[in-house]
């Protein structure tokens, strides 16, 4: 009897180390990056709202922010505009549309793969950008969104 | 409808069908230079048609027997000359009735110098920010109905209030925990097409604004999506006329209000706006052209929810009195009563109820559908209608429009 308890134990806390592994190991949706230059840790949700939308367009060091966005239809980029724009892409398009049309602005560039984020991020002091948290992000810097 | 339009119609409608196959397998805009970089040039653009038929009343175009003239097309290009200063300039041509008829112009040009959030400056011929809308009120792509409201919005209107030329100080302030103000203030002049004021009937030698400035204020408040602001302009419309050839003047100061109010939630929408515009005429000869003043009152109501990928549908409910004293028309009715024995007081207020279906097929090709109810004749123009008076056309008709927009 005390065997049999001892073998549910032994299953049991085998079964919760391999939960807790693989939880651990589940790699977020998306992952926020700025230039390895950039000293922010943490950044409000607010700020990268304003900053993807152009609203707000410079750091606080004084570079120019250069927000690059994914294609519209990728995963990662909807995952990022619902949990930090909270709005729709198709949303932050229409939106884009009105600036686009009145002469106002044009919407970031939309580049095609995480990979070409990366690149564009380490390329400009000032960029910002999403990636799939899988992603190798060769000294890019991962922010705390607040 | 005539051939011609017809013509013109179907060859948008083979624009659409062509850039729906170039585009099918491309990104959205087109960069001449790599994307995002300085000097590299975005270009976006546009095609419109649509369709426009009415019971009754023609409306915007000859629509009571429906017709094609109803197309837009545009495309701009946009560069970033440095991190603070920017050009860009649009193409434009539409065919809306008797305006238009695709002749393409420069829709808006401009430089813009950026020093920081809170302070740029643009000068050229930019749009005019009045209202929550009006300078985007030529993208189809960027909302759901079909027309705007067009108490506030009116395309009749589009050459008075679209776009002046001059500058414009502009910049976005954070308020901290009390959100963020956004500021526009222009000055500037605004150029109309002659061939546009067909409607006037007699000769209109020249007319223009030779002065316009105002200022758009909104704040973006602590509630995320909502919008609250209030937006003001003042001009002068001068024109020579030749009435039986005789020559005259016309002075037309004016001064627009209007107030907005705008939440967005996820893929919610509602707004809201409240207007009045006070005008004066005074002109050479008071026999023909008394002196006059009046104030007319415009408001709507707009909401959408888009369900889906790719279903919106939206309504609103939009009010105009030409003259906000005389909500009943009664002043109107007995001014046109020699004209139109019996009238009644329909020409004074336009109550539009409208219902917009949007369908997003892809991110650039859209279609949609929209039916008007409409209660009354104010906004209506009688050169369209046989010359008839407003008081003499039917008081409760309707609108049916259909438009297809690819954009990229």
């Amino acid at each position: 009897m005390q065997k049999r308890i001892f073998i549910l134990l032994l299953f049991a806390v085998v079964a919760l180390v391999a939960t807790t592994r693989s939880i651990a190991a589940e790699p977020p949706p998306f992952v926020v990056i700025v230039n390895p230059s950039n000293p922010s840790n943490l950044l409000s949700r607010k700020f990268i709202t304003d900053a993807f939308l152009k609203k707000t367009t410079i750091w606080a060091t004084g570079d120019v922010i250069r927000p690059a966005d994914l294609g519209p239809d990728s995963g990662v980029r909807q995952r990022f505009s619902e949990d930090v724009l909270r709005r729709s892409v198709s949303a932050v398009k229409s939106y884009w549309q009105q600036m686009i049309f009145a002469g106002r602005d044009v919407p970031p560039p939309e580049l095609s793969s995480d990979d070409e984020v990366v690149t564009y991020i380490l390329k400009h002091p000032g960029g910002i950008g999403y990636v799939s948290g899988k992603t190798n992000l060769r000294g890019a810097r991962v922010v705390t969104v607040q | 409808m005539g051939h011609l339009s017809l013509c013109r119609w179907l060859s948008s409608i083979a624009i659409v069908v062509a850039a729906n196959a170039s585009f099918a397998s491309t990104a959205q805009a087109a960069d001449i230079g790599p994307s995002g970089e300085p000097l590299s040039v975005q270009v976006h653009g546009f095609v419109s048609p649509g369709f426009i038929a009415s019971t009754k009343n023609n409306y915007l175009a000859r629509s009571s027997k429906g017709s094609f003239e109803f197309t837009e097309v545009g495309l701009n290009f946009t560069t970033q000359l440095t991190d603070k200063l920017r050009t860009g300039a649009q193409l434009f041509a539409r065919d809306l009735g008797t305006n238009g008829n695709y002749s393409a112009k420069l829709d808006w040009f401009y430089l813009d110098y950026r020093w920081d959030d809170a302070l740029g400056f643009r000068a050229g011929r930019v749009k005019v920010p009045f209202g929550l809308y009006n300078d985007t009120s030529d993208v189809d792509a960027a909302r759901v109905p079909i027309l705007l409201p067009q108490s506030i919005y009116s395309l009749q209107n589009r050459d008075f209030l679209f776009a002046q030329t001059g500058g414009e100080l502009y910049g976005r302030a954070s308020l901290r925990s009390l959100g963020a103000l956004e500021y526009r203030i222009y000055a500037g002049a605004m150029h109309i097409d002659l061939g546009s004021q067909s409607s006037i009937g007699t000769r209109v030698d020249s007319i223009g604004i030779p002065w316009v400035a105002g200022e758009r204020l909104m704040w973006e408040t602590p509630l995320e999506g909502l919008r609250l602001g209030g937006s003001m302009q003042i001009l002068r419309v001068d024109a020579n006329l030749a009435v039986n050839n005789k020559p005259l003047w016309i002075e037309i100061p004016a001064a627009l209000y209007v107030a907005s109010l705008e939440y967005s939630a996820n893929d919610f929408l509602f707004a809201a706006e409240y207007s009045r515009w006070w005008l004066k005429t005074e002109s050479s000869d008071p026999s023909n052209f008394p002196r006059l003043t009046n104030t007319s009152e415009r408001a709507y109501a707009m909401a959408s929810y888009r369900t889906g990928k790719v279903f919106t549908p939206g309504v609103y409910y939009s009010l105009y009195f030409p003259d906000a004293d005389d909500r009943n028309g009664t002043r109107i009715a007995r001014a046109q009563s020699a004209l139109v024995p019996g009238a009644d007081g329909r020409a004074g207020f336009q109550h539009d109820i409208a219902a917009t279906l949007r369908f997003d097929i892809n991110s650039y090709w859209l279609v949609k559908l929209e039916g008007h109810f409409m209660h009354g004749t104010a906004g209506l123009s009688s050169a369209l209608n046989d010359n008839k008076p407003l008081s003499a056309l039917t008081e409760n008709w309707g609108v049916f429009l259909a438009k297809t927009t690819v954009h990229f």
